[in-house]
Formats: structure tokens, sequence, C-alpha cells
């Protein structure tokens, strides 16, 4: 486990520094994408100026929903920035090159990569979450922890969609399907969709355990909230391990893709 | 003579179009997006009629909102993608080598991206109009299919001269992504993509009106929700306008960007 | 302990076929049909400690496999094999410690960083601690000539230093055997030389095996003392390069043209005649027992020359010569 760590630690300072070689790239996509989320956010300030509130979510819900998700989602795709494009590494063969190493091939190809524009995101989230003006150390702490259940259960997510590349050879498309259905429904709010549609957000498409439940954490604590994000974590995260390492049992024997003899 | 110069661009364009059709799973797939937008604004607006316990809100019924939103999305979803393209041409110096062929370069971009982006927005009306439909019934006014088409060539005009202008800013800055994600929210909130102007606050619904994004996305859109001929005269004039200040724009820094090159090189 | 040992080893690839289109695509959907790949049949070798042994073979000759089964990458169908005492498929990561790899058309070395810190970066990957990092770089930056080049972002190095300061990289754990596969494709003349020095002298340095493989002949004449040749997945030709070099490496290949139609038993003394066109012929000749410019003379002296090309003859025609059948 420690050994892991040191590997990772080393693995994100390289990507740190490949980044920083390029200090104006670096600069405008961080406070690029912190405008591109607060520009997209205005319309729920518009929304709530004129409507107030929609099914029991006002402005403040919005802040803190956006928060979580953005810290979230944006801590997760700068360190694990290959999360995102897991698919195309094994239709490109490319994980060869990471089954040749003695180090864990899931954490090593995830981690190989690093979305710098995710910065911004998680900058963006934690000014969100500022406005909300939630100033207790329980509940900073609580959207740290939330913030982190929600990348664990986004990032697994990745995994397990991008995973079909094992069995489809080509899953670039539905992936990125998937990746854009999560975040579009994981940053709205939950009380919008009934029945068979909240059963999907919670199951299948898990946008509720990305940003609703987290959001409820932060702004309360239950322990039923918690057990929930708890339990949805280590779900998706076992899922995930297990069907990637299906596919890549597949793919050691040869059958999963095309094959360059 | 002078009329094989355009027939060129209608060949590439076509071209380009049978190209797009090479892929259909994968033109199918991008549909999903305007059906899953569309399916969140129907849950949205009909939630937010309901909590304001009226039938129409400045102006506009459920059926209006979501018919607009319908088009709005539509328009934007569908449009070419050509920021990208134009900065990478000037970023790796493609552009050089272009710029000795018996086509203009910006045309060129100009043709190929709408050739690969009329299928597209052929299906996203279907996909996104066939959701509405089933949620809400029909359009309030079947000319706006009609009336809205020239309105969204125009649309397509004044996004195409600010996405080139984008694209030429990589002859300054090798970074234009962040300038290409800011245009878009913009023309999102300011244009009125995801909410109507007729819903903005007085004087914010001013200033997004005096902008070009209004006139690409709201104009088109209101217009074909209420579609009336006089309403579209006014509409294709402001478009016309601002077709003619930023292609005037989009010219003079595109010569000044390929003056630079000739001179600098690569 | 030989370092690799390979016996009967085989590997069968159960493909789909799908015709292009949409209608492919659903056909194959709804009714795939398979399709049975013999990548690698019966092949058995072995690796000496400190050996250079070249692997080469045309496209679709199951060197790409073997290696990946070498590698522990995949599983054989069926056969055995050992590399370091390893079995690489059961073993894969034990043995990972243990190998290196070079790849001439997939660079480990981070583009945008200086090579130092990919170097730091492959200590943590093989668990070496801080000291024995620094101790290996002085070393291999000191073997290789590289102390110049480490600071250097690795984008801004010519693609000699580049493969150089790749392959000091892939010893930094001190691996007992490293593949190399085409180090030095699309490099020019002398940084070819350049990169076929830098292998001699980590075969010397350390002792390490190398399992080469290159459509590049020459690296496989400058390198190795042995040489496999596969072919439609079996090996066709296991000796020594000397062998080799005798047999087939000294043949020329002369395409000349003539202004006149020339006549179908057309021959020159010294030479064979591979191919008869109606202006044009195609000769091979051993440059050791006929002088090149003894066979030009004779082919000038034949008519009215119009156009020459002198080339060593390609991997297909020395696998073609061996065999006497087509590639």
């Amino acid at each position: 486990m420690r050994r892991e760590l040191t590997f990772l630690l080393a693995l994100w300072k390289a990507n740190l520094l490949a980044a920083m070689e390029y200090r104006v790239a670096f600069i405008s996509q961080v406070v690029g994408m912190m405008l591109n989320n607060a520009v997209y956010f205005l319309f729920w300030v518009l929304f709530f100026d004129r409507f107030q509130q929609v099914r029991g979510w006002g402005l403040n819900e919005m802040l803190i929903l956006f928060g979580v998700v953005a810290a979230g989602f944006g801590l997760g795709v700068y360190l694990f920035g290959n999360a995102l494009t897991l698919a195309d590494v094994i239709s490109g063969g490319r994980l060869d090159y990471y089954l040749s190493l003695p180090r864990p091939v899931l954490l090593h190809a995830l981690a190989s990569r690093s979305i710098v524009s995710g910065l911004g995101d998680a900058a963006y989230g934690l000014i969100s979450f500022a406005l909300a003006g939630h100033y207790t150390p329980d509940a900073v702490g609580r959207f740290a922890l939330g913030a982190l259940l929600s990348a664990t259960i986004f990032l697994s997510f990745l995994v397990l969609t991008q995973s079909l590349a094992f069995y489809l050879g080509n899953a670039t498309q539905l992936s990125a399907q998937a990746t854009q259905a999560i975040i579009a429904f994981s940053l709205y709010p939950i009380t919008l969709f009934d029945g068979t549609a909240k059963l999907l957000l919670f199951t299948v498409l898990p946008a509720a355990f990305m940003g609703a439940v987290p959001a409820e954490f932060v702004r309360e604590f239950t322990w039923s909230t918690l057990a929930q994000l708890l339990t949805a974590a280590l779900a998706f995260l076992s899922l995930a391990l297990t069907v990637f390492h299906r596919g890549l049992r597949r793919y050691e024997s040869g059958s999963a893709i095309q094959v360059e003899v | 003579m002078t009329l094989r110069r355009p027939l060129k661009y209608w060949a590439i364009l076509k071209t380009q179009l049978l190209n797009s059709l090479a892929y259909p799973a994968d033109l199918a797939s991008r549909s999903l997006t305007i059906a899953l937008f569309m399916w969140m604004f129907v849950q949205l607006w009909r939630a937010t009629y309901r909590s304001a316990g009226q039938e129409t809100i400045a102006g506009l019924t459920l059926r209006d909102t979501l018919w607009y939103l319908m088009m709005a999305e539509t328009i934007v979803l569908s449009k070419p993608r050509l920021s990208r393209t134009i900065a990478e041409a000037v970023k790796n110096g493609e552009i050089a080598y272009l710029l000795n062929r018996p086509y203009s370069f910006l045309l060129y971009q100009a043709s190929v991206g709408v050739g690969d982006s009329l299928l597209r927005l052929a299906l996203n009306a279907l996909t996104g109009g066939a959701l509405v439909w089933a949620t809400v019934g029909p359009p309030p006014d079947p000319r706006g299919w009609l009336l809205v088409l020239p309105a969204v060539a125009l649309a397509w005009t004044i996004d195409f001269c600010i996405a080139a202008m984008i694209g030429l800013i990589a002859f300054v800055t090798e970074e234009t992504v962040a300038f290409e994600w800011i245009y878009g929210k913009l023309m999102l909130i300011l244009g009125g993509v995801l909410i109507p102007l007729d819903f903005f606050p007085a004087w914010l619904r001013s200033i997004a009106l005096a902008m070009p994004f209004a006139c690409a996305i709201y104009g088109p859109a209101r217009l074909f929700v209420e579609p009336d001929p006089a309403r579209l005269l006014s509409l294709l004039m402001i478009q016309g306008i601002w077709v003619m200040a930023l292609g005037l724009l989009l010219t003079a820094l595109y010569r000044r960007g390929v003056a630079w090159l000739t001179i600098n090189g690569g | 302990m030989q370092t690799v040992h390979v016996r009967g080893l085989r590997k069968t690839f159960i493909t789909r076929r799908k015709a292009p289109g949409l209608r492919g695509s659903l056909r194959a959907l709804l009714r795939p049909e398979r399709q049975t790949v013999e990548a690698v049949q019966d092949i058995s070798f072995d690796v000496g400690e400190g050996e250079v042994l070249g692997f080469i073979g045309p496209n679709g000759a199951g060197k790409s496999t073997t290696i990946k089964i070498l590698t522990g990458i995949l599983h054989p169908t069926e056969g055995q094999a050992e590399v370091l005492g390893f079995v690489p498929w059961r073993q894969r990561r034990q043995l990972a410690y243990h190998i290196g790899t070079v790849f001439g058309q997939r660079p480990q070395l981070w583009y945008h960083l200086p090579a130092m810190d990919t170097f730091y970066l492959f200590g943590k990957v093989y668990e070496l601690d801080d000291r024995t990092i620094r101790q290996r770089i002085a070393f291999l930056a000191e073997a290789f000539e590289i102390q110049d080049l480490l600071e250097t972002p690795v984008r801004k190095l010519s693609l000699g230093q580049r493969m150089r300061c790749e392959v000091a990289a892939s010893l930094l754990h001190r691996p007992r055997l490293i593949l190399l596969d085409e180090p030095s494709i699309g490099l020019d003349v002398v940084a070819k030389q350049c990169i076929r020095d830098t292998v001699r002298h980590l075969n010397e340095l350390e002792g390490v095996s190398v399992l080469l493989t290159s459509h590049d002949a020459g690296d496989i004449e400058a390198l190795c003392r042995r040489v496999i040749i596969l072919n439609h997945g079996r090996i066709v030709y296991q000796d020594e390069v000397s062998a080799l070099k005798r047999r087939y490496l000294t043949s020329k290949l002369v395409e000349v043209k003539y202004a006149e139609e020339v006549a179908t038993d057309f021959r020159v003394e010294g030479a064979e005649t591979l191919k008869v066109g109606r202006y044009g012929v195609k000769l091979r000749f051993d440059a050791r027992e006929t002088p090149a410019g003894a066979v030009m003379a004779r082919l000038a002296e034949a008519g009215d020359l119009v156009d020459v090309t002198i080339s060593d003859p390609s991997l297909e025609e020395v696998i073609r010569a061996i065999y006497g059948k087509k590639p």
C-alpha cells in the first residue's frame, strides 16, 4: 500500500512538473475553467432570481451542489486524468506498456495523465461552497468527505463504462455519452425526477450519489446519508475494479480486441 | 467563370456531407445528447410552471418554452465546431500550406463545417422535436419550421465568424481553449440557450439583446415559437448587420494574420 | 541458467471478422464470423546469459506476439516459456522488476520533461531508494555520455540523443534482460550508428541479455551473434549471423533499363537473373565473388543503358531466398 502511495506521489509530481513547463497554458486552463463554470452557474442565478425555488431547491442548495461536484470532479480528473480516456488507452493497445511494469495496471494507467483544468474545477468548487455560507468546521469536513466520495463514485463509473472497450473494441463514443450524462444529471436538482428516472439515477447512472446525496450530506449530517454514500462508493469501486480486471484477463488472453501480429 | 468560384465550395460542402454519412452510429449517438438535455428541461420547466401556478410566464406557455429550448439547443448542438480546427491549423503551421490552394481558407473551413453539420442538424431537430412533441404536443405554429431556416443559416454564419476569430487568436497565443470555453458559455447564457431571454430581468435582457449571441440563438428560437414574417424580417436585418460587422472584423484579422505569417514564416 | 527458454510456443487468436459499413456491423453483432489466426506456431529457442539475439521477420510473422508472451502480457495457447526463471504470464509482476523494454516507436521518456525527471520516476516505479537512483543515474550518465542531456527537456533533444537516453533509462533498475523493439527506426545513418554503439555498450557494460527485434538488417548485423528469422508464426532460420551474412547479406540487387527491348533469356556472367521485363532486368550478384564494377561493365556492354538502380536485398527477399517460397 505504502509503496503504491510513494509511486503515485512520484507520478503526480511528474505530471505537475510537465504541466508547469507551460505556464501560460496552465494558468489559462485553470482560470478559464473557473470562468467557464461561473458563467454556466449564472443560469441558476438567473433562474432562482426569477423563480425563487423549484421543488425545494433554491440558490443555496445549488451552490452546495456545484461546490461538491466540481471539487470532486476537478480533483478526480486532475489526479486520475486517464479515467476520461481509458477506453482509448485500451483500444490503442497502450495497456501493454503498463503491463510490462511492476505496478498495478489500473492505478498506473489512470494516474499517468493529468487534466490541468481540473484544478480550475476544484477551485471553483471551493468558492461555490464558500459562497453558500456554511463555515462551521464540521461543515467543511463534510464538504471534503463529500467531495472525496463523489469523486470516488464518478471515477468508478468512468472505469466501468470505459472498460467496455475490452468487450466492444471501440467504446469511445458510448463512454463519452455516459460521462456527459452523469455529469449533467449530477448538477440538477434531484427532486425534479420521479419514479423510474430517479431509480436510474441511484443505480445504473449514479448521478445522485455523485451530486445530490453528497450535497445533502454537506447541508446536514445524518448517519443515513453517510451510510448511503459510503456503501455506494464501496459498491461502485468494487464493481469497477472487478469489471476492469475481468476485462484485463480477457485482454491478456488476446481475445479482447484488434490483434497486432 | 465567376460562377465556378462559389460552386467549388458547394462541392466541398457536398463531399463533407456524404462523408458524414459514413459513420451513422456516431451520428446517432450524438443525438442522444439533445435527447438528454431536452428531457431534463422538460422535468425542470414542468415543475417550474406547476409551482409558479401560472399558464404563462412572461407570455410563454410551457409548450412555447420547451419548443423554444428545443430549437435553441438544436442550433447550438449542431453548429460546426471550427475554433479548434482553425486554431490547430494555425498552431501547427498547416495554414501556411493551405494558403497556396486556389480557395479561401476561411470559406473552405466554413463549407467543410456546414457539410459536416447538416445531417447533425436534421437528426437533432428530429430527436429533440420528437421528445418534446411526445411530452407537450406539436409546436405552436408549423410555419415556424420554414421561417426559422434562413434565421438559422445566418445564426450559424455569425457563430462561424466569432468561432473563426477565436481560432485565429492562435496567431497570438497557443492557448485558445479557454476562449472557446468562455465563448460557449456566454452563448449559453446571453444567447438564451438554457433560459429564454424573456425570463431575464429587464436590465440584463437589454444587454443581452445588444449582443450577437442573442440574434444567433434567441432570435431564431423565439421566432420559431411565434412565427411572423415581420418578425423574421427584422431578425434577418439585425443578423445581417452583425454578419457584416463580424465578417469585416474577421477578414481584417485574417489578413493581418496571413500578412504576419508570410513575413515571419510558419 | 538460460535467460530465456522457450519450447513449443503456440498462440492462436480467434478474431471476429467484420465487413465494412453499417450492415457489416449489424451482421457482426448478430452472427459473428469467427476467424482463427495462428500467430505463433511451435516456436522454440533459447537466449543465453549476456547474449544479444536478433529477432527478425516481416509484419505478421509473429514477432510482437512472441515478445508479448515473453513479457507476460499475453497468454500462450500452448507451450512453455521461462524468462529469468519466471513463467511470464503467471509471474508477470515479479518478472517486470527484472526486465526492461525500449520501443522505438513508443518512447517512455516524458516528452515535456528533462530526462532526469523520468529517471527519477522510473526509480519509483521499480521501488529503488533515492540513493540507488542517484548512483545509477550518475553511472549511466557517464557510461552513455548523456550528462549534458539530462537536464534538457526531451522534446528539445535530437532523435539520436533521445534514444540514447531511452536506452540508459531502461537500465536504471539493473534488468537482466532488455527487449529492444525497432530502436533505430526513423533515424538517419549517423543516429543509427550511435544507437548501435549504445546497445553494444549496454550489453558489454553489465552483461545484460538483449532480445532485439528489427526490420533493419544492419542493426542485426552490427549487434547480434545469433539471429532468429520468423515467418508465418514459425522459425524459418536460426543460426549465427555470420552464416546468414555468408549466404545472403552480401548479395546486391541490380535493376537496369535499356533503350531497346531485352531478350527473354538475358543473362550476364557472375549474376543471377531474377526477372526479365520488356526493357528492364532485375539481377542479383554476390559482391564478394563478382565485383560490382565487373557486373556493371558487363551490363553496360549488353546494351544502351538508360537507368540503373542498385540496392540491398530486403528482408522479404532474404526470407524468400532462404526457402525459395513467397513470404
